[in-house]
């Protein structure tokens, strides 16, 4: 079958450019060797870093000193309107995103200090820092609450954490409510508990409790309560509780993630796309400036695609569309691309893991023009009918800069659009 | 300023003062071994984990040779459950001199190390994954060995005889009364507190140290710090010991050691024991090596790489240090020095700690008017608390070597699937408690007492769910107030897990590529992105004060 558009990567940056496409009347493919970092990260969107002050502010300043900065190719725009569009397929599914583009937020994170985002799912809104009960201001304190059978949060560290901040915050752990024997408690495997009225209405009562013991006026729950109807499981369990309940993100697999990940599927299968997980693109056929076809590997089979145009939006490193071997050589994964990327090994990294600047390497990607067409070492295009998204940009360093989901919405969107 | 008096303190808990203190405590000495960091925190935390059958050094080394194979049956008799019987090859490949075989038989011979030629074909049946062009195949009685609890073993034998164990103390005065050394001032690093040890004698067993520790008695011990660089891959592509048929030389052995295979080493004088880096070069040679012995060997995950400083003494003079004897000596110094009170136990190996702490402690007994026997060539060691769970130690399972599934079967039998806190080592919850509960301190303690976060994802999950347990844990025991130990608040805990995860690093940079430094961007991705784990740096400067010193 013949394309308009192949994307290549199924996160946040390869999903918003095929349903773009899509919504446009073209025949779409969505190609992913697997789930992209949705499934990794918060589930919240991050723009950039910057306190709790004006992300898009800081963005323009980015963009005024950075031209080849993934947000420069992008422009303020589509910034917007990517972010928009993320949050209207969210809202649609049922699971609004809340907050403005205008101020950031800042909520707590699983080890109990606070992060800062943009915009957070509703079951979040109420983590939102600056409505924290403190220290001696006489309102109810915070409850961290969890279960001991969850390995990926642990609420007497959040809660002590939370407290150097000044924050007024206790810890308990939940009894496990009556539920058919499951060995392994996972996030997901919790998550599809919380689906479970009678399982949910069991936490409900015991918060309450809790909650006429101690005077909570919030609660901060690991990021489980529910994963087809976590905005009602959580509505139900404030109203059960007495108390304002949020999530708190915990260590990956990521619920908020893959609900995330679901309304961006539903979005892009209701404008008509089609969506193929599981095929490794591992090597392309170009003729002068067009790429021509591109080959997956599924199910020990190569298989070949064709489209008028293609995205590439697999990643960086993490996500697997940039690899180094061990001699320290750097290769694009999918189509063999051009990678700027640090001179020598030596340069890779730096000293300290946690370091502010980050690592060089992980600043590794495709250089592209404003088009986010493909650049080589002297910056002509090599493919004009190719547009790169997301952390496969060279520029940057998205985690490090808090601009993980923002880089990938923008980049996305626009890719889906040029 | 509390004083104490013992009749012997060792200094140095790597495997060789253990052993001392053990051998002490047994023989009804008052015994007091300090260690400046965590037991094993030194080059026994830090070598490849070979149970020598001596046969690296039959030519070169025949003393040694010897000493080796005698200690390695030894070992095998009084702590099966810290070795894993892999049997060891030692492989003629078309890079090595076909004529050294038989040089290498002869020598085995000579220095009573068995010996037996097998067959090409019957090697490559029993490891598919060599070389099959090597020529001539030897095996001796090579093995696997656990130093860190092998460490405790002897620990916990030792404090059951009366014998007293103090980690993060650090020596900082030996007092001399003329020539005769009579105490000694250690601090505690924990809380800057200071104890004087009064001592009818000392025994500096401090390794690759014992050249500081001398000094400080007004004493001159030239130990070479010669660091040897080993990499850990992800898989045990062997399941014995393999060596190269040649004299001894860099990235020539492969030493399976639990679910890893651990290829070394290189050798490369360093003047300070507490500073040294791993070069780029040093790991892609070790990983060059290794294909020779083993095709595809560069393609294999490699999972972090670290460094000893095997502790040579130098008495004369050698020109590489490579020609250093791997023997150890006993450094009289009342005999060598004029100084009495004192002696040093320094060079030799892992494998021959047990005799040269007989000999060390023979030497003290004989001082100290002692005349009780040494009984540790035959008592049989106990097994610690936190390694009964495991099923790694002799007696579960039936199979001679280790494989995963051993663990696995004691968390299928204990249902702890959902209580895997470390899922890459398999490693439960019920096990961390006890490592913690048998005094572990900060994250390190915990890896080096159950191996949490040595495996492929290097702690990506574990250090977060380590640090809140440690956490939980330990400021439960202060609340109770039942804790002689220093109090322990959440700063503590935040400057444990940023320490581990600098630790790990400073382990990975070396093998960062391919999935291993993807794995290394999902854990930013985790402790920076999800856990905001970058913001504790400032709070935990102040604190913390558990974690050992930056090296």
């Amino acid at each position: 079958m013949n394309y308009d558009t192949i994307v290549i990567g199924a996160g946040i940056a390869g999903m918003l450019a095929a349903i773009g496409r899509a919504e446009a009347g073209e025949r779409v493919l969505s190609l992913s060797k697997g789930h992209g970092a949705t499934h990794w990260a918060t589930g919240c969107l991050d723009l950039l870093d910057i306190g709790d002050s004006d992300p898009l502010a800081g963005i323009e300043s980015v963009i005024a000193l950075h031209p080849d900065h993934p947000y420069a190719l992008a422009g303020i725009d589509a910034v917007e309107s990517g972010a928009e569009r993320l949050r209207a397929a969210c809202e649609s599914g049922g699971y609004p995103l809340v907050g403005s583009l205008r101020r950031n937020l800042q909520v707590p994170t699983a080890v109990g200090t606070l992060r800062t985002t943009c915009l957070v799912p509703v079951t979040m809104a109420a983590g939102d820092a600056r409505q924290l009960p403190r220290q001696g201001d006489g309102s109810g304190p915070l409850l961290i609450a969890g279960f001991h059978e969850l390995r990926d949060f642990f609420p007497p560290m959040v809660a002590a954490n939370l407290r150097t901040l000044g924050f007024a915050a206790e810890a308990a752990y939940l009894q496990m409510p009556p539920h058919e024997r499951t060995l392994d408690f996972s996030t997901v495997s919790l998550a599809r508990l919380f689906d479970q009225p009678a399982f949910c209405a069991d936490v409900g009562r015991q918060l309450r409790q809790l909650v006429q013991h101690g005077i909570y006026s919030r609660i901060g729950m690991p990021a489980v309560l529910g994963l087809a109807n976590a905005t009602q499981v959580v509505s139900d369990l404030q109203s059960a509780a007495g108390a304002l309940i949020f999530e708190i993100p915990t260590l990956p697999v990521s619920v908020p993630g893959i609900r995330l990940y679901r309304a961006l599927e539903a979005t892009l299968l209701q404008a008509g796309g089609r969506i193929q997980i599981g095929s490794f693109v591992q090597r392309a056929e170009g003729k002068g400036k067009r790429l021509e076809a591109i080959y997956s590997e599924a199910a020990a089979r190569e298989q070949r695609h064709y489209a008028a145009r293609y995205v590439l939006a697999t990643g960086g490193i993490a996500g697997g569309g940039v690899r180094a071997d061990h001699a320290g050589v750097m290769i694009e994964t999918a189509l063999g691309l051009p990678l700027r990327t640090p001179n020598a090994r030596a340069d890779w990294f730096a000293v300290r893991f946690l370091s502010r600047s980050g690592h060089p390497v992980f600043r590794t990607g495709v250089a592209a023009d404003a088009g986010l067409r493909p650049l080589d070492a002297v910056g002509h295009v090599v493919y004009e009918n190719v547009a790169v998204a997301g952390s496969a940009l060279a520029g940057c360093d998205p985690i490090r800069e808090g601009a993980l989901e923002g880089v990938a919405a923008a980049t996305g969107w626009k890719a889906g659009r040029v | 300023m509390q004083t104490i008096s013992t009749d012997v303190l060792v200094i140095g808990g790597g495997a060789t003062g253990l052993g001392c203190v053990r051998d002490l405590a047994m023989r009804g000495m008052r015994a007091i071994l300090v260690e400046k960091g965590d037991l094993t925190n030194g080059t026994t935390g830090r070598y490849h984990g070979l149970l020598h059958s001596g046969g690296r050094y039959v030519t070169k080394d025949p003393q040694s040779a010897t000493e080796c194979a005698h200690e390695n049956a030894i070992l095998r008799r009084i702590m099966p459950h810290c070795l894993e019987d892999t049997s060891g090859f030692f492989v003629i490949t078309p890079w090595d001199d076909p004529s050294y075989g038989d040089i290498f038989a002869a020598n085995c011979r000579k220095t009573e190390v068995p010996v037996q030629e097998i067959s090409v074909a019957e090697m490559l049946r029993r490891e598919p994954a060599l070389n099959p062009q090597i020529s001539r195949v030897f095996e001796v009685p090579d093995g696997s060995a656990d130093s860190f609890l092998a460490a405790h073993t002897n620990a916990l034998s030792a404090r059951t005889y009366g014998a007293q164990i103090l980690t993060y103390h650090r020596v900082v005065e030996l007092i001399r009364t003329g020539d005769h050394v009579v105490a000694a001032v250690v601090e505690d690093l924990r809380t800057s507190e200071r104890i004087y040890v009064e001592c009818g004698f000392i025994l500096n067993t401090a390794g690759a140290w014992a050249g500081q520790i001398a000094a400080l008695a007004g004493v001159k011990v030239t130990v070479v710090p010669g660091k040897g660089t080993m990499v850990a891959m992800s898989h045990r592509m062997v399941n014995t010991v393999i060596n190269r048929c040649k004299l001894p030389a860099d990235g020539d052995i492969i030493v399976p050691v639990h679910t890893v295979a651990v290829i070394g080493t290189t050798d490369i004088h360093v003047p300070d024991p507490d500073v040294y880096g791993i070069e780029p070069h040093e790991v892609q040679l070790m990983l060059e090596e290794g294909e020779k012995l083993v095709p595809g060997f560069t393609q294999h995950r490699a999972l972090r790489a670290w460094a000893g400083v095997r502790p040579l003494y130098k008495d004369q003079d050698v020109a590489n240090d490579r020609d250093i004897s791997r023997t150890y000596k006993l450094l009289d110094h009342q005999q060598r020095d004029g100084v009495d009170g004192i002696i040093s136990m320094v060079g030799g190996k892992w494998t021959t700690y047990r005799l040269m702490a007989k000999d060390a402690v023979d030497t003290i007994a004989q001082r100290l008017g002692n005349t009780r026997a040494c009984r540790t060539a035959d008592e049989p060691m106990p097994v610690p608390d936190f390694e009964h769970r495991s099923g790694n130690h002799a007696g579960v399972g039936a199979e001679k070597l280790y494989w995963l599934g051993k663990p696995l079967a004691a968390v299928e039998e204990e249902h702890a699937y959902g209580d895997l806190i470390c899922e890459c080592e398999l490693v439960s919850r019920a096990r961390i408690h006890a490592a913690i509960a048998s005094g572990a301190s900060n994250l390190d303690d915990i890896r080096r007492d159950v191996r949490m976060g040595m495996g492929p994802c290097q702690g990506g999950w574990c250090i977060y769910r380590t640090t809140a347990l440690l956490y939980e844990q330990r400021a439960q025991a202060a609340e109770n107030a039942s804790a002689d130990r220093p109090a322990f608040d959440i700063e503590h805990a935040n400057a444990a897990m940023l320490h581990f995860l600098q630790e790990r690093w400073k382990g990975l940079t070396p093998v960062l590529w391919g999935d291993q430094l993807r794995q290394a961007r999902l854990d930013e991705l985790i402790y920076i992105h999800v856990l905001g784990a970058h913001r504790l740096i400032s709070h935990a400067e102040q604190g913390g004060g558990l974690v050992t010193e930056e090296r």
